[in-house]
């Protein structure tokens, strides 16, 4: 009788802690792309924010395309659920997925990059965890001529 | 036994609900676009505020004749028309937010309010936080932002309840009134800076095919891509050659800095920058009519 009783709270525990919905709400992204706006100064402009959801570690990378323009100047700022950006790292990548800007520098997590571009064209932006607890955060784009 | 089976039992549970849950997907109509796919494309168009901002710097007047008449908004009933007239007065928007046009970013917004509320989304659209900016100096940067994050809002409001289509018209309005404008402002400056970003707009214009043509099963889809198609024929002429260089990397005060030394530059002929304008006007045209 109480081994029922556990197996069905077990298969019930299991059933809600694994639904992506309640996974879902664990990450207010947005919240934190509020905070990484708040860091976006020096001139730039904001122009995109990014969610950067985990999804309680099932989700290791998230991926965005970019159209980046000459003479521009390419602002990201991340902020984690962790503190400032630990445990999430901002990767840029060029349309031949040649790696040219890491936020992770000497084992050290940096608040961003900035990315000055003298070529038009297609870029991937990638966030990716590192020893992250939370999995969750967001991200600010920002460009200055 | 009894021990062993319970923890068998347990291990069974969680690997079923973990491979349930891995293959659960939210139910969408058949052949629909995913809403990743169309967020992902949405989200590499660059903002038509960039293409603003190169107009300011190179010299080029505030001249709202170039701007669709925010009067023309009641003439947009349907839909897609609204949509795409959202778009417009959006770009119209950052544009006089940039010259800090006082009166002219109030008739926007107000154009921009009255279009969003036809379409159900005006409660995202924080209309008296803009006006309260626009009406106060030195705030261009922060009215920037706020309208920027306004748009956002909408664009994931949209993706939330699957009216991704809506949003994929407002990014088609605003790209073809930022190409048009560049088009009129090269028109009477003859600025290099102005062709090469009017050449480097293949790029974007690729992105957005690709993503109306997810939606080319709609009915008002059908003439909007066939324009775009009969643009990017033209484009086709166009090259942009890159060459590749090295990458440094320096901290500067805490902060990364990545210089890359590869270059781009764009091969437009006048006769194609000319046929690009005539058709970007003629596009934008039928939008606002």
């Amino acid at each position: 009788m109480k081994n029922r009783f556990i197996v069905a709270l077990v298969f019930m525990m299991a059933l809600f802690v694994s639904t992506p919905e309640a996974k879902a709400q664990d990450c207010d992204s947005e919240l934190y792309s509020n905070m990484a706006l708040k860091k976006l100064t020096d001139g730039f402009t904001f122009i995109k924010s990014f969610k950067v959801d985990g999804k309680g570690g099932t989700r290791r990378d998230i991926e965005y395309t970019c159209v980046f323009s000459k003479d521009t100047k390419y602002k990201v700022i991340l902020q984690s659920r962790d503190g400032d950006a630990t445990g999430i790292i901002a990767t840029l990548f060029n349309s031949k997925r040649e790696k040219l800007a890491s936020s992770h520098n000497n084992g050290k997590f940096y608040t961003g990059w900035t990315y000055v571009c003298k070529a038009t064209g297609i870029y991937y932006l990638r966030f990716s965890f590192k020893d992250s607890h939370s999995y969750c955060g967001g991200a600010v784009l920002g460009f200055k001529r | 036994m009894k021990k062993g089976y319970l923890v068998w039992m347990l291990v069974m549970v969680f690997i079923i609900a973990s491979g349930f849950t891995g293959n659960r997907q939210h139910a969408s109509p058949k052949n629909a676009p995913q809403s990743d796919d169309v967020a992902n494309i949405l989200q590499s168009i660059p903002s038509p505020l960039e293409i603003s901002s190169l107009i300011k710097e190179v010299g080029g007047k505030y001249d709202p004749s170039h701007l669709n008449n925010p009067k023309f908004v009641s003439n947009y009933t349907m839909t897609y028309k609204k949509a795409l007239n959202l778009g417009i007065f959006s770009t119209d928007l950052g544009y006089a937010n940039l010259y800090d046009q006082r009166q002219d970013i109030l008739d926007y917004l107000d154009a921009v309010k009255s279009l969003s509320d036809g379409l159900g989304i005006g409660q995202f659209f924080d209309y008296e936080q803009i006006k309260k900016l626009a009406n106060s100096s030195n705030n261009i940067p922060e009215l920037l932002k706020v309208t920027q994050q306004n748009f956002e809002n909408i664009t994931q409001h949209l993706a939330n309840n699957r009216r991704e289509s809506v949003s994929v018209l407002i990014l088609a309005g605003g790209w073809v009134e930022a190409l048009y404008l560049t088009t009129l402002v090269y028109e009477k400056t003859k600025d290099s800076r102005l062709k090469e970003k009017i050449g480097e707009q293949k790029i974007a214009l690729e992105q957005i095919r690709k993503v109306m043509n997810l939606y080319s099963d709609k009915p008002n889809f059908k003439n909007i891509i066939r324009d775009l198609e009969q643009l990017s024929n033209v484009y086709q002429k166009v090259r942009i050659i890159t060459k590749d260089g090295k990458t440094a990397v320096r901290e500067s005060e805490g902060e990364i800095i990545v210089s890359n030394e590869t270059v781009s530059s764009v091969q437009i002929s006048d006769g194609d920058l000319a046929n690009i304008s005539s058709l970007a006007r003629g596009i934008r045209d039928k939008m606002i009519k």
